[in-house]
Protein backbone atom coordinates (compact mmCIF):
# COMPACT_ATOMS: atom_id res chain seq x y z
CA UNK A 1 0.00 0.00 0.00
CA UNK A 2 1.52 3.26 -1.03
CA UNK A 3 2.19 5.94 1.51
CA UNK A 4 1.92 8.57 -1.19
CA UNK A 5 -1.57 7.47 -2.20
CA UNK A 6 -2.74 7.55 1.39
CA UNK A 7 -1.21 11.00 1.96
CA UNK A 8 -2.87 12.44 -1.16
CA UNK A 9 -6.25 10.92 -0.29
CA UNK A 10 -6.05 12.07 3.31
CA UNK A 11 -5.13 15.59 2.26
CA UNK A 12 -8.01 15.77 -0.22
CA UNK A 13 -10.49 14.34 2.31
CA UNK A 14 -9.49 16.83 5.00
CA UNK A 15 -9.50 19.75 2.57
CA UNK A 16 -12.98 18.77 1.34
CA UNK A 17 -14.28 18.42 4.88
CA UNK A 18 -12.90 21.84 5.80
CA UNK A 19 -14.69 23.39 2.82
CA UNK A 20 -17.92 21.67 3.91
CA UNK A 21 -17.59 23.06 7.42
CA UNK A 22 -16.28 26.56 6.64
CA UNK A 23 -17.69 27.61 3.26
CA UNK A 24 -20.32 30.33 3.44
CA UNK A 25 -21.84 29.26 0.14
CA UNK A 26 -23.84 26.16 0.98
CA UNK A 27 -23.85 24.89 -2.61
CA UNK A 28 -20.05 24.83 -2.51
CA UNK A 29 -20.30 22.92 0.77
CA UNK A 30 -22.59 20.27 -0.77
CA UNK A 31 -20.30 19.76 -3.78
CA UNK A 32 -17.28 19.55 -1.47
CA UNK A 33 -19.18 16.93 0.54
CA UNK A 34 -19.59 14.84 -2.61
CA UNK A 35 -15.86 15.04 -3.33
CA UNK A 36 -14.97 14.21 0.28
CA UNK A 37 -17.11 11.07 0.17
CA UNK A 38 -15.64 10.15 -3.21
CA UNK A 39 -12.12 10.27 -1.78
CA UNK A 40 -13.26 8.27 1.25
CA UNK A 41 -14.33 5.59 -1.24
CA UNK A 42 -10.72 5.63 -2.47
CA UNK A 43 -9.65 5.10 1.12
CA UNK A 44 -11.81 1.97 1.28
CA UNK A 45 -10.05 0.68 -1.84
CA UNK A 46 -6.73 1.20 -0.03
CA UNK A 47 -8.18 -0.77 2.89
CA UNK A 48 -8.84 -3.71 0.61
CA UNK A 49 -12.63 -3.65 0.55
CA UNK A 50 -13.89 -2.78 -2.94
CA UNK A 51 -17.48 -3.57 -1.88
CA UNK A 52 -17.49 -0.81 0.72
CA UNK A 53 -15.89 1.53 -1.83
CA UNK A 54 -18.61 0.89 -4.40
CA UNK A 55 -21.41 1.34 -1.85
CA UNK A 56 -19.74 4.49 -0.51
CA UNK A 57 -19.55 5.84 -4.04
CA UNK A 58 -23.14 5.00 -4.96
CA UNK A 59 -24.83 6.06 -1.73
CA UNK A 60 -22.69 8.67 -0.03
CA UNK A 61 -20.85 10.25 -2.94
CA UNK A 62 -23.74 10.29 -5.42
CA UNK A 63 -27.17 10.01 -3.83
CA UNK A 64 -26.72 12.05 -0.66
CA UNK A 65 -25.18 15.18 -2.27
CA UNK A 66 -27.92 15.15 -4.92
CA UNK A 67 -30.59 14.97 -2.21
CA UNK A 68 -28.79 17.73 -0.32
CA UNK A 69 -28.69 19.95 -3.40
CA UNK A 70 -32.42 19.34 -3.99
CA UNK A 71 -33.17 20.46 -0.45
CA UNK A 72 -30.88 23.49 -0.81
CA UNK A 73 -32.68 24.54 -3.98
CA UNK A 74 -36.10 23.90 -2.42
CA UNK A 75 -35.43 25.96 0.66
CA UNK A 76 -33.54 28.66 -1.29
CA UNK A 77 -30.83 28.90 1.34
CA UNK A 78 -27.75 29.59 -0.73
CA UNK A 79 -25.77 31.45 1.87
CA UNK A 80 -25.15 30.75 5.51
CA UNK A 81 -24.94 33.53 8.00
CA UNK A 82 -21.78 33.10 10.05
CA UNK A 83 -22.33 32.06 13.64
CA UNK A 84 -21.41 34.21 16.60
CA UNK A 85 -17.74 34.23 17.51
CA UNK A 86 -18.32 32.46 20.80
CA UNK A 87 -19.61 29.44 18.89
CA UNK A 88 -16.38 29.28 16.92
CA UNK A 89 -14.42 29.51 20.15
CA UNK A 90 -16.41 26.73 21.86
CA UNK A 91 -16.30 24.52 18.77
CA UNK A 92 -12.58 25.05 18.27
CA UNK A 93 -11.78 24.25 21.90
CA UNK A 94 -14.02 21.15 21.84
CA UNK A 95 -12.51 19.88 18.60
CA UNK A 96 -8.94 20.41 19.82
CA UNK A 97 -9.65 18.72 23.18
CA UNK A 98 -11.29 15.78 21.44
CA UNK A 99 -8.41 15.51 18.99
CA UNK A 100 -5.78 15.68 21.73
CA UNK A 101 -7.55 12.98 23.72
CA UNK A 102 -7.82 10.69 20.74
CA UNK A 103 -4.25 11.39 19.69
CA UNK A 104 -2.96 10.48 23.12
CA UNK A 105 -4.94 7.25 22.94
CA UNK A 106 -3.67 6.23 19.50
CA UNK A 107 -0.93 3.68 19.35
CA UNK A 108 0.83 2.72 16.14
CA UNK A 109 0.23 -1.00 15.53
CA UNK A 110 2.38 -2.39 12.77
CA UNK A 111 0.43 -5.33 11.36
CA UNK A 112 -0.22 -5.73 7.69
CA UNK A 113 -3.57 -7.01 6.48
CA UNK A 114 -4.97 -9.09 3.69
CA UNK A 115 -8.09 -7.96 1.90
CA UNK A 116 -11.38 -9.80 2.20
CA UNK A 117 -13.21 -10.58 -1.02
CA UNK A 118 -16.63 -9.05 -1.63
CA UNK A 119 -17.97 -12.62 -1.76
CA UNK A 120 -16.74 -13.27 1.77
CA UNK A 121 -18.19 -10.00 3.02
CA UNK A 122 -21.54 -10.74 1.40
CA UNK A 123 -21.64 -14.26 2.80
CA UNK A 124 -20.95 -12.95 6.28
CA UNK A 125 -23.55 -10.25 5.82
CA UNK A 126 -26.23 -12.84 5.10
CA UNK A 127 -25.24 -15.39 7.73
CA UNK A 128 -23.67 -13.90 10.86
CA UNK A 129 -25.31 -10.47 10.66
CA UNK A 130 -28.60 -11.64 9.17
CA UNK A 131 -30.69 -10.11 11.96
CA UNK A 132 -29.08 -6.64 11.75
CA UNK A 133 -29.42 -6.89 7.98
CA UNK A 134 -33.18 -7.45 8.23
CA UNK A 135 -33.50 -4.77 10.89
CA UNK A 136 -31.65 -2.38 8.56
CA UNK A 137 -34.11 -3.14 5.75
CA UNK A 138 -37.05 -2.44 8.06
CA UNK A 139 -35.31 0.76 9.18
CA UNK A 140 -34.90 1.89 5.58
CA UNK A 141 -38.56 1.13 4.85
CA UNK A 142 -39.63 3.08 7.94
CA UNK A 143 -37.39 5.99 6.96
CA UNK A 144 -38.84 6.02 3.46
CA UNK A 145 -42.47 5.94 4.60
CA UNK A 146 -41.73 8.38 7.41
CA UNK A 147 -40.06 10.84 5.06
CA UNK A 148 -42.99 10.69 2.64
CA UNK A 149 -45.52 11.21 5.45
CA UNK A 150 -43.52 14.04 7.04
CA UNK A 151 -42.78 15.90 3.82
CA UNK A 152 -46.12 15.67 2.04
CA UNK A 153 -48.24 18.76 1.72
CA UNK A 154 -51.23 18.73 3.99
CA UNK A 155 -54.49 19.87 2.51
CA UNK A 156 -55.61 22.89 4.44
CA UNK B 1 4.20 1.59 5.35
CA UNK B 2 0.77 2.71 6.45
CA UNK B 3 -0.30 1.61 9.88
CA UNK B 4 -3.64 1.49 11.60
CA UNK B 5 -2.59 4.64 13.44
CA UNK B 6 -2.59 6.62 10.20
CA UNK B 7 -6.18 5.67 9.44
CA UNK B 8 -7.33 6.30 12.99
CA UNK B 9 -5.59 9.69 13.03
CA UNK B 10 -7.33 10.63 9.76
CA UNK B 11 -10.63 9.48 11.22
CA UNK B 12 -10.03 11.51 14.39
CA UNK B 13 -9.21 14.70 12.47
CA UNK B 14 -12.24 14.20 10.24
CA UNK B 15 -14.44 13.69 13.31
CA UNK B 16 -13.06 16.86 14.88
CA UNK B 17 -13.82 18.83 11.70
CA UNK B 18 -17.36 17.46 11.65
CA UNK B 19 -17.84 18.30 15.32
CA UNK B 20 -16.68 21.84 14.63
CA UNK B 21 -19.20 22.10 11.81
CA UNK B 22 -22.12 20.77 13.88
CA UNK B 23 -21.48 23.43 16.52
CA UNK B 24 -20.71 26.44 14.33
CA UNK B 25 -23.19 26.00 11.48
CA UNK B 26 -26.43 27.90 11.72
CA UNK B 27 -28.22 26.35 8.78
CA UNK B 28 -29.95 23.00 9.35
CA UNK B 29 -28.78 21.65 5.98
CA UNK B 30 -25.18 22.46 6.84
CA UNK B 31 -25.58 20.84 10.25
CA UNK B 32 -26.88 17.65 8.60
CA UNK B 33 -23.90 17.66 6.21
CA UNK B 34 -21.54 17.95 9.18
CA UNK B 35 -23.30 15.00 10.82
CA UNK B 36 -22.64 13.04 7.63
CA UNK B 37 -18.93 13.81 8.04
CA UNK B 38 -19.08 12.55 11.64
CA UNK B 39 -20.70 9.28 10.57
CA UNK B 40 -18.17 8.75 7.78
CA UNK B 41 -15.28 9.37 10.16
CA UNK B 42 -16.68 6.62 12.39
CA UNK B 43 -17.10 4.31 9.39
CA UNK B 44 -13.45 4.84 8.39
CA UNK B 45 -12.34 3.93 11.91
CA UNK B 46 -14.48 0.77 11.86
CA UNK B 47 -13.30 -0.36 8.42
CA UNK B 48 -9.62 0.33 9.17
CA UNK B 49 -9.73 -1.47 12.51
CA UNK B 50 -11.41 -4.43 10.83
CA UNK B 51 -8.77 -4.55 8.10
CA UNK B 52 -5.86 -4.56 10.56
CA UNK B 53 -7.15 -6.28 13.68
CA UNK B 54 -9.77 -8.73 12.45
CA UNK B 55 -8.28 -10.29 9.29
CA UNK B 56 -10.57 -13.30 9.36
CA UNK B 57 -14.09 -11.99 9.83
CA UNK B 58 -13.91 -8.27 8.97
CA UNK B 59 -16.84 -7.53 11.26
CA UNK B 60 -15.95 -3.84 11.33
CA UNK B 61 -16.56 -3.51 7.62
CA UNK B 62 -20.07 -4.81 8.15
CA UNK B 63 -20.41 -2.14 10.84
CA UNK B 64 -19.31 0.46 8.28
CA UNK B 65 -21.99 -0.87 5.93
CA UNK B 66 -24.68 -0.49 8.60
CA UNK B 67 -23.40 3.00 9.40
CA UNK B 68 -24.09 3.94 5.77
CA UNK B 69 -27.63 2.51 6.04
CA UNK B 70 -28.34 4.46 9.22
CA UNK B 71 -26.79 7.61 7.72
CA UNK B 72 -29.09 7.41 4.70
CA UNK B 73 -32.16 6.87 6.88
CA UNK B 74 -31.15 9.69 9.23
CA UNK B 75 -30.58 12.08 6.34
CA UNK B 76 -33.92 11.39 4.65
CA UNK B 77 -35.88 11.86 7.89
CA UNK B 78 -33.79 14.92 8.75
CA UNK B 79 -34.54 16.53 5.39
CA UNK B 80 -38.26 15.73 5.71
CA UNK B 81 -38.36 17.44 9.11
CA UNK B 82 -36.34 20.33 7.64
CA UNK B 83 -38.89 20.74 4.86
CA UNK B 84 -41.64 20.97 7.48
CA UNK B 85 -39.64 23.54 9.44
CA UNK B 86 -39.10 25.51 6.25
CA UNK B 87 -42.80 25.49 5.37
CA UNK B 88 -43.71 26.48 8.89
CA UNK B 89 -41.17 29.25 9.47
CA UNK B 90 -39.91 30.15 6.00
CA UNK B 91 -36.32 29.63 7.01
CA UNK B 92 -33.84 26.79 7.49
CA UNK B 93 -31.76 28.44 10.19
CA UNK B 94 -31.21 26.64 13.45
CA UNK B 95 -32.42 29.48 15.66
CA UNK B 96 -35.95 29.52 14.21
CA UNK B 97 -36.58 26.11 15.77
CA UNK B 98 -37.51 27.09 19.26
CA UNK B 99 -40.59 25.11 20.14
CA UNK B 100 -41.54 21.47 19.89
CA UNK B 101 -45.12 21.80 18.76
CA UNK B 102 -46.13 23.46 15.55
Amino acid sequence: MSVLGFAILAGLILAGALVVVLSENIVHAAVALAFTFFFIAGLYVLLGSPLLAVIQFAVNAAAIPILTLFIIMTTQSRRVRPAAGVFYLVAGVLAVVFLAGLWAYLGAPQEAFRPLSPEGLGARLLTVTLLPFEVASVLLLLAMVGAVVLARRREA
Amino acid sequence: MITLGHFLALSAVLFAIGLFGVITRRNLIAVLMSVEILLNAAAIAFAATAAYKDPVFFSGQLFALFIMVVAAAELSIGFAILLNVFRHTGSAATDVVEEMRG
